[in-house]
């Protein structure tokens, strides 16, 4: 059987499925630091593509003394006391208080896809404008944003909403209207009432794909996150990625970027597992 | 292998056509001429008198540095602030070929609300954090006996496409500081104060055309005949942007179309700036002792701002070259150098 690694019905052992899993990471990493090392062997000072110990340097730095602009206070001794005073620190609050915020703004998103649904006066009235309003670039609206919201928390978080609601609301929308009329009729017949069927025959079994939905929507949270704090802020994750890009700090950015990484990882992972946990009949994740 | 390949690459088309060379500049009352230069075949008729040919590039201005330093460009436009924090720190040593101008009130410290200088602690001021509106505010508050109050300023990082309508949109900002046109838009609304602005500091925020040393010293000796034909093409520039009556009018309306500006606007814009339209002008503020004193605030502010790199542990660490052949810091770790021999040439009608 030459060759029939490639076919369809090749079955790689465990190990080769892991190593090949791995392959890329290793030569991204690889060719990183190949690249690196030769700028380095030309530019001792270069600045655009840190070596691992400038990186881990400037990591520590991040992650264990306060930010610049913070008054420096006595050090205190234990490490996790240094961390929760760190610039790392700081700025992963200040951008997860957003996250976190307009994450839960989404909430009324379904509730209002869901009514859009299943209610057809709901469905008249707002189903057209949603349609509009999805395909306005928000980043284009900033000057009323402003005016708005102002320039502080607030505009950031509603730059978020405005950016991602109405993906969601007319995602639940659509999800809903795919749920067999005859469950509803059914339930009807067995004497639920709109409410009943709304939220517990409906929402219940489209919840799961909701769910996935906002998954696959974290990284376009995540991006109007940055642009917000990239306009304007005082802290948080991407705030201090463009001020450190003002003077190629790339030793500090890209492990502040891999954190960012990481950390919208663990919220996937996160969604996912709970996902798994609240509907456990649900096997297309 | 990949540098071989280039290597090759490159020698084949050297080969094949002349050396060429590009220069990037970003829109600014001071650097809009490239554009016109380029246009109107200026730029051109110089590179084929050095037998060379030069592209302009436009760019917005925080990617024009990264293409500096990254050396995918050969010269570009920028500020003597970030001539030493951008390539000089990043261990790309730089030269200064051409001195344009510097600001004399397009950068301003603006208020609402008749705030004074003295009453700006504790309250929100937009800007873009670590570039020459942190040093207009640095130096604004130190001249008036305030330094000690600067950390006490709210000091909120503002993208400077979005600055105007920011500071103008949300009321509850209380200070602004920018550059025009932004700053020109801004005060057109009332109640609005200018406290300081870069006409109080002349001379201290430069717009340079800067070329890699590298480049430069090229064994060919392309660099300098690149810089040659940009400082011949400059000056010419200059000549006719600075003739009287309705032709140099008509240059100054091609220029501002440039950056979608009105001959009216950019004429408002070039009255705050100090352009230095002959050589000899612009050779002589090269080699008078204020440069050094200037530089000496301007590397001072990088340093204490941490613009030098994490890994600078003294502002000596990236040292400055003077045409008179003084070096501020170390003698061994010149990463910047004003060069005045192609404005000299210019003066001199040598090119």
């Amino acid at each position: 059987m030459p060759a029939a690694f490639l076919l369809i019905h090749a079955k790689p052992s465990r190990a080769w499925s892991v190593l090949l899993s791995w392959t890329l990471f290793a030569a991204g990493i690889g060719a990183y630091f190949y690249v690196s090392h030769a700028r380095h062997r030309d530019n001792p000072e270069d600045r655009v593509m840190p070596t691992i110990a400038q990186m881990a340097r400037g990591m520590y730095n991040a992650a264990l003394q306060p930010a610049e602009e913070d008054e420096a206070t006595a050090p205190p001794d234990n490490f996790v006391q240094r961390f929760f005073g760190s610039m790392l620190w700081k700025d992963t609050r200040a951008s997860a208080r957003r996250f976190f915020y307009s994450m839960a703004l989404l909430v009324p998103a379904v509730l209002l896809g869901l009514h859009m649904g299943l209610f057809p006066y709901a469905g008249s009235f707002f189903l057209r404008f949603i349609l509009f309003f999805d395909k306005i670039v928000a980043l284009s609206l900033l000057p009323i944003l402003f005016i708005a919201f102002g320039i502080d928390e607030l505009a950031k978080v509603m730059l978020i909403v405005i950016g991602v609601a109405p993906t969601i609301i007319l995602d639940t929308f659509n999800l809903v209207r795919g749920v067999p009329a005859e469950q509803t009729v059914k339930a009807f017949t067995l004497g639920a009432g709109d409410f009943d069927v709304a939220y517990r025959v409906v929402l219940k079994q489209v919840m799961p794909r909701i769910l996935n939905s906002i998954r696959l929507n974290l990284k376009s949270v995540m991006l109007f996150l940055f642009a917000g704090e990239m306009i304007a802020s005082t802290d948080g994750l991407a705030f201090r990625i463009a001020l450190l890009r003002r003077h190629m700090g790339m030793d500090v950015i890209i492990p502040y970027v891999l954190w960012v990484a990481l950390l919208l990882f663990l919220v996937d992972l996160g969604m996912r597992r709970l996902n798994r946990m609240l509907h456990p009949w649900f096997r297309e994740s | 292998m990949l540098r071989g390949l280039l290597v090759l690459i490159l020698s084949i088309t050297a080969f094949a056509q002349k050396p060429s060379f590009t220069v990037g500049w970003s829109i600014y009352a001071g650097w809009t001429p490239y554009y016109y230069m380029n246009k109107a075949g200026i730029l051109r008729k110089w590179a084929d008198k050095y037998g060379i040919a030069i592209k302009v590039q436009r760019f917005d201005y925080a990617p024009s540095l990264d293409a500096f330093v990254a050396r995918n460009i050969d010269a570009c436009a920028m500020t003597n602030m970030e001539a030493l924090d951008m390539p000089a720190a990043s261990g790309v040593p730089t030269t200064v070929v051409l001195i344009g101008d510097y600001s004399n009130g397009n950068d301003a410290v603006l208020v609402r609300g008749g705030l004074q200088l003295k009453d700006l602690a504790g309250k929100k001021m937009l800007l873009v954090e670590k570039t020459v509106s942190e040093y207009l505010f640095d130096r604004a508050m130190t001249l008036n006996g305030l330094r000690d109050q600067i950390k006490r300023v709210r000091l909120i990082n503002t993208s400077d496409s979005d600055i105007a309508t920011a500071f103008l949109g949300d009321t509850s900002a209380n200070a602004v500081v920018t550059w025009k046109p932004m700053v020109s838009q801004i005060s057109k609304q009332k109640g609005i104060a200018s406290l300081f602005n870069s006409s109080q500091i002349p001379g201290e925020i430069l717009d340079l055309t800067v070329v890699r040393t590298d480049v430069l010293n090229r064994p060919d000796g392309a660099g300098r005949k690149f810089a040659q034909a940009l400082s011949g093409a400059w000056y010419e520039m200059l000549a006719m942007m600075s003739a009287a009556g309705p032709a140099g009018d008509k240059v100054l309306a091609a220029i501002a179309e440039g950056s979608q500006d009105t001959l009216a606007s950019y004429k408002e814009q070039l009255s705050t700036t100090k352009m230095f339209y002959t050589p000899q002008s612009a050779a002589a503020f090269g080699a008078s002792p204020d440069l050094k004193q200037k530089m000496a605030l301007v590397r001072q502010f990088c340093f204490d701002h941490g613009l030098l790199g994490a890994n600078t542990r003294s502002l000596d660490e990236v040292a400055i070259r003077y045409p008179d052949g003084s070096v501020q810091g170390k003698a061994d770790r010149v990463r910047l150098v004003f060069d005045l021999g192609y404005m000299q040439m210019a003066a001199g009608g040598k090119l």
